[in-house]
This record gives structure tokens, sequence and C-alpha cells, in this order.
């Protein structure tokens, strides 16, 4: 019950009119960059991020929460009016989601998306309120060599999975890798790879490569490949609101694809893609209206609805309790902790929980606004889609170069925007996949360390790395998953 | 990355010949980057006196993953393996490359190294803006510079209120 | 040029109101916002302006990285010679000078002010079989290798404490089984989950995770036991010669004017007597760790001295 009492005085913070007006603030800015082409939720907050000089912790974090909640809401609705989703997580919407408007059902489509989001929004909060303390307490069990294996589990499963090819795949994976060891090794102070530049010491930020592999890359593609066709908008006509049957289709698909959402958002490396294309798959078999998919089945967009937002709320477990982050929104929020010399842990609940519980409480009160910013409103969102593109990649560009100029002031990390922007632009002609540069980049000096405290404690026993349970189970997984497809293949061949 | 200089003219074959492309220098350029790493890795301690591994062990690591990644990706371009770019919002994959419209918003991007420090972020961002709004076809070049002008002025006051490190407004004037 | 200048920034600021007033004081930070060092300098020049010692705009620098020495690099570059130009840095910064090989020389800079300080405790973890700081140090002595120990980043003030702890009980420092933390709190979590035997972090960090039973603290680091930890013994009285506090100061730019490195000599030692000053002490939980002028010129040396020899020993620098 103890759980409870310190979400009351959550709410209680969560409540203030100031941080009302940041959750609100968070929550228009969230749904506008859901709705805006090339800009996601990680690449705001880390435009953001040097607001955090001004602000106090609290409002900043509530505020960030707005925008990652935010951010799956206003995806959902250029999926399903325009048939381009605003965010990866909103790939599987567009595809029921846009069928439906087309009929003439595009308010439904709207409705159980908003609702679906928002009920799966709130009982990921609920599970995030109750499990995160319990979640917490595992730091004291976790050993340097399970959090080794999990990011090993996960540069693994990224690489397999996403992208066109697994050599793809892990060329992304290895180039971030090769860019986080840039810098200063924080476990001996040795300069590495900085020839010896002194603005190198400190490392290639986060925020640049996200900045530049997203919004400087898109940018440059977009350009070279402009289709000033804009996509057509399909009208919202028909009836205005779900129907009874409607609602009886929903509800199911909006409770499973919290329970797929949640658990694997909080896995390192799934992302809110792998979770939508599993509840829409779930949705597809489990439905008594087969002949319904690909014209429009309203289940196609309740359940990656629901499942989408419910990652974002997965996401916050293991960072705010373990400081593990599994995307990089996640690894945005966590610089932003370390802006403020918080470090996410277990020892944040006890030394701060007016910040832990203020943030959680003030899920509840986003996603409450949200909803009710996006299901009237809808109207006047899908308007931010008529500021002519070549205004909109433009104006991006400039708060690309803000967030990186502002960072140090430095003319060597605009260079690394070039740089790097340039590469997102090859990775894109040539079909590299993106996200396992910054999982490389986010969880490779983090695999480092771990494994290094390992081995130093263990005094350089190898068999220190699989001396746990969990890290036993864990790398065997690993190993099974880059194994398991050429095995399988091989026994093909021969069969 | 190494090899960024490289990619406009290959990008240009590519869209002459956007079939099959055979994109060898990424590979090349794949293998270069991890023997750059390669190298840097052995230049460093391998060892600690407890750990086993030292601040070498990751540099080379990963030079060597880019290094067999780099051969495998030639091997598999050499095979035929295709390449096909992504589809994007407001971008279509098949289409031919618009050079000029690359190059112009590459300008754009590179333009802040040499003057954000000297001329100012709003003097910068504005140009930018500008060459952005260009290579997407805009041709109205006094609305977009008047556009970039309120955006970059409004940014820089507003971050700047919010402790943002932005520099001074118009160096050159020392204000 | 210099009434067009003038008139130039007139005008501007009239045409584009507040905002772009002209600092008239360039601080660097040579750390990330939010850090120690950010807090001292912000929290220094507010108290300054709340005391109406110095009430002129103040333009904040952050660069942080590699213990400070990315950002006095880049204050060297820029402010060499100039009047009214600070920059913050710690104790930290001498040994990462050692360590990164830096070309910094802390004593051609101008030392204006040592300002706070925090004490360093060692603890194990609520559950470990050393009860005082002799028994951790003989477990240490019998298996140095065994006695994986942690806190703040290599060569900082954490591990040359350890140093000189070993050293102290006649442990070669090069044998230490040192594991650098990012953070108190991962100090803490590793202490708990058996990782580490023992581990070191500032008095504010550690002393809340004692008080809820998580950690056991062995010793301080000061001359004294603190008020707000009497049950703590200090290295001293548990028979070890080792002192050691995580100090902050102020720089002014290398060659900087004789009468403007004066004032500001003056300015802070005028705070450091201030009550705006003393309400930042209270509030901050730092403690009061005052010297100006010449004599932390000399203490900057004698630490360099100090610090440079324990990286030496320890064979983290040749």
């Amino acid at each position: 019950m103890e759980t409870f009492e310190l979400l009351l005085h959550g709410f209680s913070v969560a409540l203030q009119p100031t941080n009302l007006m940041w959750a609100l603030v968070g929550s228009v800015l969230g749904t506008a960059i859901g709705i805006l082409p090339g800009i996601g939720p990680a690449l705001t907050i880390a435009l953001l991020l040097p607001v955090t000089t001004a602000l106090a912790p609290t409002s900043a974090f509530i505020m960030f929460a707005g925008i990652l909640y935010g951010a799956m809401y206003g995806g959902s609705t250029t999926s399903i009016l325009l048939n381009t989703p605003g965010e990866a997580g909103s790939m599987m919407t567009a595809l029921e989601g846009n069928k439906m408007a087309r009929a003439g059902r595009g308010a439904a489509a709207l409705a159980t998306a908003a609702i679906g989001s928002f009920v799966a929004g709130t009982i990921a909060t609920l599970a995030l309120t109750f499990a995160a303390p319990a979640v917490a307490e595992l730091a004291f069990y976790f050993k340097p060599t399970d959090y080794f294996a999990i990011t090993a589990l996960a540069f693994c499963s990224v690489a397999v999975v996403m992208g066109t090819s697994r050599t793809r795949g892990f060329v992304s994976l290895f180039l971030g890798i090769a860019i986080g060891v840039i810098g200063i090794d924080t476990m001996t102070g040795q300069p590495r790879l900085t020839f010896g530049n002194m603005q190198l010491l400190r490392g290639i930020a986060l925020t640049v490569v996200l900045v530049s592999l997203f919004a400087v890359g898109e940018i440059l593609y977009v350009a070279s490949r402009y289709r000033s066709t804009p996509g057509v908008m399909a009208p919202i006509k028909g009836q205005l609101w779900m129907t009874k049957q409607d609602f009886a289709r929903s509800w199911k698909p909006w409770l499973r694809g919290t329970a797929i959402g949640f658990p694997m958002g909080a896995l390192p490396g799934s992302g809110s893609e792998i979770p939508t294309m599993l509840s829409y798959t779930l949705e597809r078999k489990l439905t008594k209206h087969p002949e319904e998919f690909g014209k429009g089945a309203i289940e196609g967009v309740a359940g990656p609805e629901a499942a989408n937002n419910a990652a974002a709320a997965g996401i916050l477990v293991p960072l705010l309790t373990l400081g593990l982050p599994t995307s990089a929104t996640a690894a945005v929020l966590l610089a932003a902790f370390q802006n403020y010399g918080l470090q996410p842990g277990p020892f944040l609940f006890t030394s701060n929980p007016a910040l832990i519980w203020g943030l959680i409480a003030s899920l509840y009160v986003g996603n409450v606004m949200l909803l009710v910013l996006n299901l009237p409103l809808v109207g006047i969102w899908v308007q931010l889609l008529r500021i002519p593109r070549p205004q909109l990649y433009a104006g991006i560009l400039v708060f690309a170069m803000i967030g990186v100029w502002g960072l140090a002031g430095s003319w060597m990390d605009l260079t690394i925007m070039l740089v790097v922007g340039l590469a997102g632009y090859v990775m894109r002609v040539y079909d590299f996949p993106i996200a396992p540069v910054l999982i490389g980049l986010i969880l490779g000096p983090m695999a480092e360390t771990q494994l290094r405290t390992a081995l130093a404690a263990g005094q350089g026993n190898p068999m220190v790395l699989v001396s746990t349970p969990l890290s036993a189970i864990l790398l065997t997984l690993a190993v099974l998953l880059l194994a398991l497809p050429i095995l399988l293949k091989r026994l093909r061949a021969n069969a | 990355m190494s090899t960024d200089g490289n990619n406009t003219t290959e990008g240009g074959s590519q869209a002459a010949a956007p079939a099959s492309p055979r994109p060898y220098w990424i590979g090349v350029g794949l293998m270069a980057m991890g023997a750059v790493w390669l190298y840097a890795g052995f230049g460093l301690p391998q060892g600690a006196r407890y750990a086993a591994v030292g601040p070498g062990l990751f540099v080379t690591l990963a030079g060597a993953g880019l290094l067999v990644l780099g051969a495998i990706l030639v091997l598999q371009i050499w095979r035929g393996e295709s390449f096909e770019a992504q589809d994007a919002e407001d971008a279509d994959g098949a289409t031919k490359m618009d050079k000029r419209a690359f190059l112009t918003a590459l300008v754009a991007v590179a333009l802040p190294i040499g003057t954000m420090g000297p001329l100012g972020m709003p003097f910068t961002a504005t140009l930018s803006f500008m060459l952005v709004a260009n290579a997407f076809g805009s041709r109205r070049w006094w609305l977009d510079l008047i556009c970039g002008l309120v955006l970059a002025c409004a940014a820089w006051f507003l971050f700047k209120q919010l402790g943002l490190q932005l520099g001074r407004f118009f160096p050159p004037l020392g204000v | 040029m210099k009434f067009s200048k003038t008139l130039a920034a007139l005008a501007m600021t009239a045409a584009l109101g507040t905002g772009a007033a002209s600092a008239q004081v360039n601080v660097m930070l040579p750390a990330n916002p939010g850090g120690g060092w950010d807090g001292t300098g912000r929290q220094a020049f507010q108290a300054l302006n709340d005391a109406g010692i110095y009430t002129g705009g103040v333009n904040f620098t952050n660069t942080g990285g590699a213990g400070g020495t990315v950002g006095l690099a880049e204050f060297l570059g820029t402010s060499t010679g100039q009047p009214d130009a600070l920059a913050v840095f710690g104790a930290i910064t001498v040994g990462a000078i050692k360590l990164n090989n830096s070309p910094i020389n802390l004593a051609e800079f101008r030392p204006v002010a040592r300002l706070t300080a925090e004490y360093l405790v060692i603890a194990v973890a609520a559950d470990s079989p050393y009860n005082t700081l002799a028994d951790l140090v003989a477990g240490i002595k019998a298996d140095p290798g065994a006695a994986a120990l942690g806190g703040g980043s290599a060569g900082g003030v954490d591990h040359i404490s350890l140093a000189l702890l070993a050293q102290a009980g006649d442990i070669p420092v090069a044998d230490l089984n040192y594991i650098p933390q990012t953070s108190g709190a991962e100090t803490v979590t590793a202490i708990v989950n058996g990782t580490l035997v023992a581990g070191v972090s500032g008095t504010s960090e550690f002393a809340q995770f004692a008080e809820q039973g998580r950690i056991k603290l062995l010793g301080v680091t000061s001359a004294e036991r603190r008020p707000n930890l009497p049950d703590v013994p200090t290295f001293h009285e548990a028979g070890y010669d080792v002192e050691m506090a995580n100090w902050r100061g102020i720089l002014a730019a290398p060659g900087a004017p004789d009468d403007n490195y004066a004032m500001w000599v003056e300015n802070f030692t005028k705070l450091s007597q201030s009550d705006a000053w003393k309400a930042v002490l209270a509030a901050q939980g730092w403690e009061d760790y005052f010297l100006a002028g010449d004599e932390f010129g000399a203490f900057i040396a004698e630490e360099t001295e100090r610090q440079g020899q324990i990286l030496k020993d320890a064979g983290l620098v040749n």
C-alpha cells in the first residue's frame, strides 16, 4: 500500500499548475511531432535537452513524458488519414487504418486508435507504477555479468531482426559501437581514437549522432528524391463515432496489444516496431472477420495502437529502475537525468521520490490530456500537414543545428553532423537500418564497462561471464539467435 | 564513413542505373574504417592487471568487425545482392536522384561549420533555411528569407532564454 | 570603432528588446550542466549578486569532459591575457591533467580562490565481515586482487584516497584492483550486490545509504570527525595518515591584468564572509574550504606534486 501513498504524493506534484502546464506543453509538442514527418520523440527530446539548465528536473521530465506519449498519439493520425506513418511504431496502423478512412470510417479508426492508446497507456502506467519498485530491487541482485549478457542479447536481436539482411544489420550495429569507443576510456582515462584532438576527448555525443542520422540524413535523402505531390488525405466523413459493434470488436485487441507492448518495450532493442507487428499478426489470426483484413479491419488499428503506447510506457521500467536504456528515446532521457546529476536506478526512488512519482503520476494526467487533445481536435491537428514541405524541412534543419550547436558551441560537433548526416543519407540510399547504429552507440559503452567490471571483479576469469543463472541463459539465447538461422539453412539444404 | 567524399559520384551512378547498383565502395569504405580502428586498437593496452581485457579490446573488436563485415559486403555485392533505396514520407526510393537538390541541401548542412562561429547562429540558420527550401523547390527566395529570419531569431531568443549557449546574435557587430 | 560598436549594440538592444545585454564576466564551467562544478560556479555568482558584491552580467560556458581538462584547454585558448575571465575547477582536474597527458599547466593560471570541499568516506556492504578500517586493510593486504575496490573515475580523488590508504597500510598501490564507477549511486549498488568489496565516495552521497542500512561507513578522510557523521572514525584515528578533500575553486586566465585579478580575489574573499554564501553552503551541504590568492596557488602546487606522485606509484602515469 506504500506504493499507493507515494503515487498520491506524485499526483500532488503532477497536479501543481506549473507542472500541469509543462505536461500540456509536452503533450502538444509530442502530438505535433508525431504528425510531422522527419522528427520523432527521441530527436525532439534531444533538441530540448539543453533546457535542463533552466528547468527544474520534475517539470522537464513531465514535459518529456508528454512528448513521449504524445508522439504515439500523433503518429496514428497521419497513418490513418494520409497513409504515411509519422512514427515507426505507427506503420501497422496505416495498413488497416487508411483503408478504413478511405471507406468513410476514418472517425471510427481515429477513435479506436485514440481510445486504444488511452486504455493501453493507462494500464501500462498502472503496471509501471506497481512493477517499478519491485524491479528496482533487482538492481541489487543484477551483477555486471548480467548486464553484459543483456546487452549482448540486445546486439544480436537488433542486428538479426532489423533491416533487410543480417550483414547490413551488423554493419549498422558495428558503426554504432565504433563511434561509441571514441573519446576517453572511462575505466583507465586513456584517450581512444581522438587523433590528438581535444574536442574528441569527451566522445561523440549521442544527441549529435541522433540529430545527424535522423534529421540531417532524412533532409538530404528527401531532398534528393523529393516527391512533390503530397499524399492524398482521406476526408473524415461518414458516421462520426464508433458504433457499438466497433467497441465490441476493439476492446479485446486493446487489451491484447497492451499485454504485448508493455513487456516488449521493456526489452532492449525491440523498439516499438516489433510489438506493433506482433499485435497486428495476432489480431489477424484471432479475428472473426478475416475477410476484412487488408480492407479496413478495426482490430488491425486497435491492437497495434495499444501495443505502441504500452511499449512507450514499457521503456520507462528498465530506465527508471535499472538505469538501462532500451531505445533511443530512453537513452536521451537517460542523458537528461545525467544532466541533472541524477542516476536512474533504485536509489532515485528513495532519494528523489517527488521526481519519480511526480513523473509517473504525470503519465496518467498526460494520457487524459492527450485523449482530450486528440479526439475532438483531430481536425485541427491535421492542418499541421499543410505546412509547405520546403519550409518544413528547412525549419527542421534549423532546429537540428540549434540542437547540435547549443550542446557546446563547437565546430567539431557541426563537422560530425555533416559526416554522420551523409552517412545517414548513404544508409537510406542503400537500405541499411538506422536503429542498430543507435543501439550500438548507446549499449556499446555499457557492454564494455560491464564486461571489464565483471572480469576485473572476477580477476580475469572468463567463467565469471556465465557465473549467474541469468547471464548463462541470456548469453545462450544470444548465441542461439545468431546460429539458429544458419543451422536451419544447413538442415534444409541437407534435407 | 571515411569514404563519404565518394558518395555523391557513386550516388549519381546509382541514379543512372537504378536497376542493380553495385556499391563496392561501401564495403571497401567499411574495411578502411575497420583498419583505422584496428590500428588504433593495437596501439592501446589490450590487457589490464586484473581485468584481463584493457581499453584496446573493444576498439580492436569494433575494427575487426567492420573489416570482416566490409569483406562480406563486397562478396555479397559481387554475388549480386540488391540495394533498393528506402521509401520515406515525402520521398520515393524509386525516383532518380536530383543531384542539384542534394548538393544544395548538402551545402546548407556544411555551411554552419564555417559561419556559425564568426557570423552567429541567426544569420547561419537563415541562410541554411533558404538553401534547404530552395532544394525542395521553393522559388520565392524573399519569402524564405523572411520565414528563415523570423524562425531563426525567435528560436535564438527562446533558447537563449532557456539557457542554451548559442553565442552572440551577430558577432561581426559585437552584439 | 569603439563608438560604432557601442552604437550598434545600443541599436540592436533597443530594436530587439531585452536579452541581448552583453555579459561582463565570462565564466568557464568545464563540466556538463547539473554537476558539482556547474553548481559551484552558478551558485557562487548568484551569491555574489545577492550579496551585492558583483551585480554585473555573467556569461557561463559549459564545456564538459575529461575531468575539466577539455574546458580548461578551451579557456586557455580563448581567454589568455583577458580580464574578467574565470574558470571553475577542482581536485579532480589535478589528477586528470596528469592522467590524460593534457598540455595544461595549472601553475600558468592565476589562482583566485578555493571555495568548497567535500570529504570522502569508505564503505562496505552492511553484511560485510569487515567492521573497521584496519580489518578492511588487512583483508586487502591478504589478497589485493580478490578485494575489488570502487569509486569515481580512475585517477580521481576517490582512487587517490584509496591509493594513499594502501600506501599507509603497506600495500603496493599498483596491486589494488580498482574499478571505476559512473556515480556514487552506482558504487553503492556494486557494493551491495557484491561486485565491490569496498567503495569510496563523497560523504553526502554515502550518508543516506548508510542511514538506510545498505552499507557500513568505515572511515572518513577529514582531519576531524564530521558533525553529521559522529560515529565514523577518521583515517587518522584508525592509524592511517591520510587526508583528502574533493575541493573546488576558481581560476583567472593566465596573464590576467593585475588590478582585475586583485579585484576578483577581493570579491571572492568578501563572498566567503557573506551571509548569502553561508546560506548556499548550508543549503547545498558543502564544506567551507576558503583560501585565496597566492596561498591557494601554493596549495595547487602541493596537490599537483602529491597527486602526481601517487598516480606514478599506482602505475597510472609514467
